[in-house]
């Protein structure tokens, strides 16, 4: 048997052997391209039909309830549908920052050396290892009336607190949003910790002895360097976040009334309790429109990275 | 038998020729070298005698069989990997047997044939050992008993020992060499390192972008090279390499502003460069009988045994190596000689004029 | 232009000792390398010096002023890394203007020293390119420009050439030699490849195992190693050492080597301080350049293992076990392995050291 170094050659093959490699893989991708774009498809079928399973027809012969861009006309005047997104958006645009901040403070910590360093990172680890449906359950119990948050904060105020956290319609959003930073706060310190080991040490003493303050070399080569990391961690967070579902709906279960209806709440009740799949499809679709647009500034600005480094 | 040849073989990795038309043949039992600068096709015409690349053009045999659609195992050659070459969770003897553990030879078989090696490597009393327990040169040569112990019949190193430190270096080179000998197998070895190249290669080849400019011993190369990009590659401090001019009269050549002179009879009549290697520049204190022209000192390098003089005549840097240390000051005068029989006279493409 | 007097340095990690009691005067602008193979303390001692590290016990000053309170960022130094750690993410241009920038310093003013750097440095032409993909030599003129932008009093380089081919090597080695004539500050250059010291440096310290062993000029330390440990590391090969014993003939004075036989009686001198130094067992030392060599006659005996030839430079290798040495020849000697070759080593260069101590007797 023969193995040679990668860094022996160049190691790139004959193009005949590349164009019968990919002859070869062609059935294989066949395959991924229909499993990926086969439910896409169907979804976008059915969102221009009135459809529901409780018609007795099948999917396939949802054209006969055709109604064209009804349900997406409907969905522009939702007022439940748009109260769920604005709700999805408060939620990211309080959490991922909160995550990314707290998770880079406990990564530039974590980069020194100090007693228990070990220990401490692994509890910090441990929420992003619990089950969301059990974190979901954690925190329900926690912000209970008799529960242990209002016991601390007696314990603080000395008199009796008796907060009812999740049925008061503006602090119920305050707990799921408590529940997601601790859940996936250490998601963002990993992925942190990982960029910030990797800003090699010597450029950090080339910049201190070229007469640099903690600040600067912060903002001049600390920050350049993880710019790919960074928005690779955001650019999760913001798509988790938009998705989150079982924490939230086990906590509250997107109320009291509507309050903390998440987009994947509003959906999930919309297609359970209402099974008006039509108009499911149309929401789906105009959600994974919005987070592919996410996903390609998030790539399109990594490659960029890519070709001037 | 295990000769190596290649016939006009070209490689091409789309627009780029990593090998040109290249000929040549690797005796059996030779210790032979590639040198040359990186990308010069080195290591492809390394992974061309695996298998690990098909020419695109041209032929390669080994042992006289045409091995184009043979494929890397079937070849019988082996790479002496270096870096992480032994599996560290495993003894010397198991990394030696592992090869043949792999092809489900019986034990009885492997055990001698172990034995057979470690013998010829003298590594038995240490087979026991894990390779962390193992000296640098101990664990070379378990790596090559592992290459060995299938009985290729060639083994190809690629620049094995260029992460050593100097030192190491010199002393792992000799002893490379010494377990070639005693084995007798043929030994393709790569480097980048000249002074490497001359001191282990039987034979060598000078590569420049993927064609051989010369084979031949290290020193035929080295006292005739065949043109001047291999006589700038051997020897250090580099030869020296000066524009030579015939003067008005036709009756004489020079060089470096006049301090070199020589009578037209013994240039070759196309002369355009004259090359001089610095341990063949003689340098004397100025005096004024001197013949010809004074040259300034620009610079004095001392090394213990020898001492390299840099000197500036005619706006052009010359190298000469002396030995010991002598005593001559930067920005003195000297006068230089060299004999004619050992210059290089180069024509105007650079190639080797035959005096 | 600023001297480092290194007094008492000791350096600990845990249990291990990477640097005993080191004291060292380098002078004011000159180029001192610290010489030794890996894990001798020279990279823990510049370290120190740049501040970077911490001694454990002892003092480093810049010429009267001690730099224990001083942090890294402000003693003036100027360091050139072994991968010279530009910052790939800015152009040529904000590499050497960044410790001005750091400083605050007005920005037109900045750009008038960046193009006078650059000008030296022959990089004007660079200056809007991305420093990610320069060569090597460019990449070395950066790392030596941004430092010496901040006029650093001192400029300490740790293996700049260690991962740069062998070719290219002379090259850089003249350039950095004149760029510290441009700069004329005192460089003190950390290597362990003792032929880079001796071409480059004024003066080295040769160190090992965390201990100096000792400074001179490359001149000096070559032909007066203070110990074997030196003889056996400057040189390219190292000086020969054969182990023997003190013995008078009817000549003088001679080394008993045993199997070897005996060897030529030892220059008056040596043999003095031979006497004085009372040393039973000796290394008797030559250096490889300086042996004559025939078939026969006078001189020790040695069986011719290996014969190395590079280029005109032959390498005999002699002996075998504990008593071998190398020869080194400027032309081909005719001898192969197998024979057996008789050297003298050229009286004055010869050497003793006490086998028990490992250090020269007498100095010549």
């Amino acid at each position: 048997m023969v193995v040679v170094d990668a860094a022996g050659g160049g190691g790139r093959q004959d193009e005949e052997s590349r164009r019968l490699g990919f002859a070869l893989t062609v059935p294989a991708q066949m395959l991924v391209l229909f499993i990926a774009a086969f439910p896409l498809l169907m979804q976008a079928y059915i969102s221009l039909t009135d459809w529901s399973p409780l018609d007795g027809i099948g999917w396939w012969r949802a054209w006969e309830l055709w109604n064209g861009f009804a349900n997406y006309s409907d969905l522009a005047t939702d007022n439940r549908f748009w109260g769920a997104l604005g709700r999805t958006i408060i939620v990211m645009a309080i959490c991922v920052p909160a995550e990314f901040l707290l998770g880079f403070g406990l990564a530039i910590l974590f980069t020194g050396n100090f007693v228990g360093r070990r220990f401490f990172y692994s509890v910090l680890l441990m929420p992003m290892m619990v089950v969301p449906a059990v974190a979901g359950y954690m925190f329900f119990m926690l912000f209970q009336s008799g529960g242990p948050v209002n016991d601390i904060l007696s314990a603080i105020i000395g008199s009796p607190v008796q907060i009812a956290w999740l049925s008061d319609p503006d602090l119920a959003l305050f707990a799921v949003i408590a529940s997601d930073i601790w859940q996936w706060t250490p998601l963002m310190f990993l992925i942190l910790l990982a960029g910030l080991l990797g800003v090699p040490e010597d450029q950090l003493k080339a910049a201190t002895l070229l007469g640099a303050s903690w600040w600067q070399r912060f903002v001049t080569i600390v920050l350049p360097r993880m710019k790919t990391i960074i928005v690779i961690a955001l650019a999760i967070r913001v798509i988790e976040n938009f998705k989150v579902f079982d924490t939230f709906y086990i906590m509250t279960g997107g109320g009291p009334g509507v309050a903390t209806e998440t987009i994947s709440i509003f959906i999930y009740k919309v297609t359970t309790q209402e099974l008006v799949w039509g108009y499911v499809a149309a929401i789906g679709l105009t959600i994974l429109i919005v987070l592919s647009v996410v996903a390609g500034v998030a790539i399109k600005y990594m490659s960029a990275q890519r070709r001037e480094a | 038998m295990a000769d190596i040849t290649f016939r006009n073989v070209t490689k091409r990795y789309g627009e780029t020729i990593a090998v040109r038309n290249t000929s040549f043949t690797i005796e059996n039992n030779e210790f032979f070298c590639f040198f040359g600068p990186p990308l010069s096709g080195k290591s492809t015409i390394l992974r061309l005698i695996l298998g690990l690349e098909t020419p695109d053009e041209g032929e390669i045999l080994i042992g006289g069989q045409p091995v184009n659609g043979v494929s890397p195992a079937a070849r019988n050659v082996a790479m002496v990997f270096q870096k992480l070459a032994l599996f560290p969770h495993m003894t010397a003897r198991d990394n030696v047997r592992f090869p043949l553990v792999e092809r489900k030879q019986p034990e009885a078989q492997i055990v001698a044939r172990v034995a057979e090696v470690a013998e010829k490597l003298h590594i038995g009393h240490i087979l026991h050992k894990p390779p962390a327990q193992l000296s640098g040169g101990e664990r070379q040569r378990v790596a090559i008993a592992r290459a060995l112990v299938r009985d290729p019949a060639a083994y190809l190193m690629d620049d094995p020992i260029s992460a050593l430190d100097a030192r190491l270096r010199e002393e792992t080179r000799v002893e490379l060499k010494r377990i070639q000998r005693e084995l007798g197998k043929t030994l393709i070895y790569v480097t980048h390192d000249q002074e490497e190249a001359m001191s282990i290669a039987d034979r060598m080849a000078i590569l420049e972008e993927g064609a051989v400019s010369q084979v031949g011993t290290p020193v035929e190369i080295y006292d005739g090279p065949a043109n001047e990009y291999v006589a700038r590659l051997l020897g250090s401090p580099m030869m020296n390499i000066v524009p030579a001019l015939l003067d008005a009269s036709r009756n004489s050549f020079e060089a470096a502003g006049g301090a070199i002179r020589l009578p037209a009879g013994v240039v070759p009549e196309e002369t355009s460069n004259l090359g001089i290697r610095p341990e063949n520049l003689k340098v004397a204190p100025w005096t004024d009988r001197g013949e010809g022209q004074p040259v300034t000192v620009f610079e004095v390098e001392p090394l213990g045994g020898h001492t390299v003089v840099t000197l500036e005549a005619g706006g052009q840097m010359l190298k000469a190596l002396m030995r010991g240390q002598p005593q001559i000051a930067a920005d003195s005068l000297v006068a230089l000689t060299c004999s004619p029989e050992q210059m290089h006279f180069f024509g105007t493409s650079g190639e080797t004029l035959a005096r | 232009m600023t001297a480092i007097h290194l007094e008492g340095l000791v350096k600990r990690f845990g249990d291990f000792t990477a640097l005993r009691a080191m004291d060292l005067e380098i002078r004011d602008g000159e180029f001192m390398a610290l010489l030794g193979p890996s894990g001798c303390g020279k990279s823990t001692t510049m370290n120190m010096i740049a501040g970077m590290e911490a001694p454990t016990q002892g003092r480093i000053l810049f010429d009267d002023r001690d730099m224990a309170s001083v942090p890294m960022g402000q003693r003036g130094v100027g360091f050139v890394f072994q991968n010279y750690a530009i910052f790939t993410h800015m152009t040529v241009r904000q590499n050497l203007a960044y410790g001005l920038k750091m400083r605050g310093m007005p920005r037109a003013e900045i750009d008038k020293r960046v193009g006078a750097v650059a000008e030296l440095l022959q990089l004007t032409s660079l200056l809007d390119r991305p420093s990610a993909k320069l060569s090597v030599n460019i990449l070395q003129r950066l790392a030596i420009g941004r430092s010496a932008i901040i006029e650093p009093a001192i400029f300490l380089l740790d293996e700049p050439l260690s991962n740069v081919d062998a070719a290219f090597r002379a090259v850089m080695r003249t350039e950095l030699r004149h760029l510290q004539h441009a700069f004329r500050q005192t460089m003190v250059y950390v290597t362990h490849d003792q032929l880079e010291a001796m071409t480059m440096a004024d003066r080295i310290a040769v160190m090992d195992h965390g201990v100096l062993q000792q400074v001179g000029t490359p001149l000096e330390v070559y032909n007066n190693p203070a110990n074997v440990f030196v003889a056996r590391f400057i040189g390219s090969p190292g000086m020969n050492l054969l182990k023997g014993r003190l013995a008078d003939s009817d000549r003088g004075p001679v080394v008993d080597l045993g199997q070897l036989g005996a060897t030529p009686p030892l220059p008056d001198a040596l043999a003095a301080a031979a006497r004085t130094a009372g040393a039973e067992e000796v290394f008797y030392c030559f250096r490889p350049e300086e042996i004559s060599i025939a078939r026969e006659g006078r001189g020790l005996a040695m069986p011719v293992t290996f014969v190395e030839r590079i280029g005109a430079r032959t390498i005999v290798h002699l002996g075998e076990g504990e008593e071998t040495a190398k020869a080194v020849f400027d032309n081909d000697v005719g001898l192969s392995a197998g024979e057996t070759a008789v050297i003298s080593a050229n009286e004055e260069t010869v050497r003793l050291f006490d086998a028990a101590s490992g250090q020269a007797i007498g100095s010549a």
